[in-house]
């Protein structure tokens, strides 16, 4: 939802936060339900249906998606405030690839949503899919909880099709990311579309890649900001040497500076949800990504040495956080993939127009 | 309060919010970027190395004829009575381009605000309407020779005497000190015993033509000179230079650092540097990956710092007093940008760093190199920052302590 500020009688300047409401009742949800045990148990089961079934009662997996095509209505930077708080809370489930990606590809198909969840074929550079009249043909990999989704949806050669997972022809194989969460290979041999149109502009595989890696950076953001509660609070408990650890300089260092870090992500992610309401926010996006992990990189490994030991054992709840750090930074375009995109960006406005892009940033480009 | 129970911020960034410009704030910001093409055109000087600027009080005149200089000075005062946020366009306006704000820099940052804030009227009619008029300028009176990140340590006294103070003691790397008219000066006025915070107090002596007052140059290690020591011997100062309350130094001079800490000051000493790299890498043909990859992740962080300082600045105008928000900027901030200088200097592997090279852009990446380790140093040493915001941080996240 967008907010209005009033600044000494001034006209007026723009804030972009998502609705209160809605996090404060994820927030309880998440904390009720997402129990260390039952995260770990989803590494197992690959999906946890006691988050999943309150989740989707809520509706929150289809906020950001049109109420016209069956979504929950609700802005993007909703969305973006529901995957920062599932991020945060480490919830096992394809929140984002039901939603602002699946949800986004079905509506643009003009495909009605189904109950269940959505997922997406990411588009690595191994795939190797053909399209054979109304039939599928290949290999797809990484794509997220292929088996649970009710569709699995993708761009390809200029048109939205989608299939479903139990249909003819469809053999999945289990991979996982670094968290344990589903990445399956997908093989499709001669395997009928359930739904096959034209992609309407603005929908390519591109910006599907945008939304990926805008979906993994809120994750990314809500799990360090968790992160950096965590480890300030561990620090503040835990003695050694007859004195709590955060009382040693070289330990409050860490714990400054990857507050730091994790606070520089939020600000990314708050001032690419802004430029969402502008633009493509292609700039923004790509920036936030190569942001969410380097920064998320440095949090993840100052957090682990606050911890000691106790941090590298499943007992402990860090590893739920550090290790989807460690996957999502992966996800829809790596860290050097988007430095270079982002790069290359740079180097196309050229540096007269260098601090006009920092500044203003898509609008920058748009002008 | 445990972890996860709170959801106070949970689907928020903690103590910053992201804002944007109002329609006035864009267009001081257009009106400082037309000064700036017609002062400074881009390839017409060599751009200064942020904060470290050119003294240049001609400059710095121009820049007050505009109302940007002693920018948060009420107008009974002579001033224009602006925002942080607009103080802030001003500044990185300027900082980006690298224009020579040296002259005005220490007065507008600090000077102004705390004699607003401490003087008396008769301080405030003196110095604020001149500094506003791009004037009169300010160099700093904290750091002494035994007194650099540890401030209450400082050895210079003043005592009392009829109808003043004596001091007596010495100030050093007092930037510009031979060019500024006046600084602040903290000082001990009662014996360092029990709490050593108290007993300070800050007076405001002139640099020039004060008997007693010595200005020694100290030649900065890229051969350059603005550092100077400042010796004080029994240098007499009116009861009305007094700022502030006698004995609350240690409260004034904190409330001063805190304009020191969060602005585009803290990241923006290697702009200009970077952006006339690029330049000349762009002049010479398509760029390979690695290049891409540099400009990418400085021009990234570049962003998203930006938006941090842009909204600490929006904050303090709401009343607000981001202290470890402010901690987190400069620590961020000043880190950056000795990172980015390896990154960049990485890029230029084939030709080695000279002040006397042919292109500005390695003249300039030579200047950031030797001078690059003092940007984590100023204004109080990044490890000592960390371990002040550190005491703050679990209240700062909401977690027990």
């Amino acid at each position: 939802m967008s907010g209005q500020g009033n600044h000494e009688g001034a006209d007026e300047y723009t804030v972009a936060v998502a609705d209160p409401l809605l996090m404060e009742t994820l927030h309880r949800l998440f904390t009720q339900t997402g129990s260390h045990e039952v995260v770990q148990a989803a590494e197992t089961d690959g999906w946890a249906e006691s988050i999943w079934a309150p989740l989707a009662g809520t509706g929150a997996p289809w906020v950001g998606v049109d109420e016209a095509v069956g979504g929950s209505g609700g802005s993007l930077v909703d969305a973006v405030g529901v995957l920062r708080l599932s991020g945060r809370y480490t919830v096992p489930l394809p929140v984002a690839e039901t939603g602002v990606l699946g949800g986004w590809l079905a509506g643009a198909a003009g495909l009605a949503l189904p109950e269940g969840p959505l997922t997406v074929i990411p588009s690595r550079p191994q795939d190797d899919l053909t399209l054979d009249g109304d039939t599928l043909s290949g290999v797809a990999y990484r794509i997220p909880w292929a088996t649970r989704a009710a569709y699995i949806l993708a761009i390809i050669d200029g048109e939205i099709i989608a299939v479903q997972p139990d249909a003819k022809g469809v053999s999945i194989e289990m991979v996982r990311n670094l968290a344990g969460e589903p990445r399956e290979t997908v093989r499709f041999e001669r395997t009928p579309l359930a739904h096959r149109s034209a992609a309407p502009a603005g929908v390519d595989p591109m910006a599907l890649r945008r939304r990926g890696a805008l979906c993994r950076s809120a994750q990314i953001a809500g799990a360090c900001e968790r992160i950096a509660e965590l480890t300030v609070e561990y620090a503040g408990q835990r003695s050694q040497f007859g004195q709590k650890i955060n009382r040693f300089q070289a330990v409050a260092a860490h714990l400054v500076r990857l507050s730091s870090e994790a606070t520089l992500i939020g600000m990314a992610l708050d001032a690419t949800t802004y430029a969402l309401g502008q633009g493509d926010a292609a700039f923004e996006i790509a920036s936030l990504k190569s942001i969410a992990g380097d920064s998320g990189s440095d949090v993840i490994a100052r957090a682990h040495q606050v911890h000691g030991a106790i941090g590298m054992t499943r007992e402990f709840v860090l590893h739920h956080l550090s290790r989807r750090v460690m996957a999502w930074r992966e996800e829809f375009g790596s860290t050097a993939w988007w430095r270079e995109e982002l790069g290359r960006m740079v180097g196309g406005v050229g540096a007269d127009a260098l601090w006009p892009l920092i500044s203003e940033g898509s609008a920058a480009r748009l002008r | 309060m445990a972890v996860g129970q709170s959801s106070a911020h949970v689907g928020a960034t903690k103590g910053f919010t992201y804002t944007t410009f109002t329609a006035a704030e864009e267009a001081l910001k257009q009106e400082v970027r037309q000064f700036l093409r017609t002062e400074l055109p881009i390839g017409s000087y060599r751009p200064c190395l942020g904060m470290s600027a050119v003294h240049d009080g001609e400059f710095t005149r121009k820049m007050a004829a505009r109302g940007w200089v002693g920018m948060s000075v009420p107008t009974r005062y002579g001033g224009p009575a602006r925002s942080a946020v607009d103080r802030f366009i001003v500044v990185e306006e300027m900082l980006q381009a690298g224009a020579p704000i040296g002259a005005h820099w220490v007065a507008d940052r600090q000077s102004a605000p705390t004699i607003m804030r401490f003087g008396t009227d008769e301080q405030r009619e003196k110095f604020l309407p001149a500094i506003a008029r791009g004037e009169m300028w300010f160099s700093i009176g904290m750091s002494e020779p035994d007194a650099g990140s540890d401030l209450a340590a400082v050895r210079t006294t003043a005592t009392r005497t009829d109808g003043g103070w004596l001091l007596n003691g010495t100030k050093i790397w007092t930037s510009n000190a031979m060019q500024n008219h006046w600084f602040i000066v903290l000082c001990r006025t009662s014996p360092n015993e029990g709490d050593r915070h108290e007993g300070l107090s800050q007076f405001l002596v002139e640099l020039h033509g004060t008997p007693g007052l010595q200005i020694n140059p100290i030649a900065f290690l890229d051969g350059t000179y603005h550092f100077n020591e400042v010796v004080l011997t029994d240098v007499f100062v009116p009861d009305e230079q007094v700022l502030g309350e006698i004995g609350r130094g240690w409260s004034q001079v904190n409330s001063e650092l805190a304009y020191e800490r969060a602005g585009p000051d803290r990241f923006l000493s290697v702009y200009a540097t970077f952006e006339q790299l690029l330049r000349e890498k762009l002049a010479g043909g398509e760029l390979d990956a690695r290049s891409y990859d540099v400009f990418g992740r400085i021009t990234a962080r570049y962003w998203a710092l930006r938006n941090l300082s842009f909204s600490i600045s929006r904050t303090i105008d709401q009343g607000g007093a981001p202290a470890v928000e402010a901690s987190i900027v400069k620590d961020l901030g000043t880190s950056f940008e000795q990172e980015m200088i390896a990154l960049l200097h990485d890029l230029w592997d084939d030709e080695e760093p000279s002040q006397e090279a042919t292109t500005l852009g390695n003249r300039l990446l030579a200047a950031c190199i030797l001078t690059g380790p003092s940007f984590t140093i100023r204004g109080g040493t990044n490890e000592i920052l960390r371990t002040v915001a550190n005491k703050g941080l679990a209240a700062w996240h909401g977690v027990s302590r």
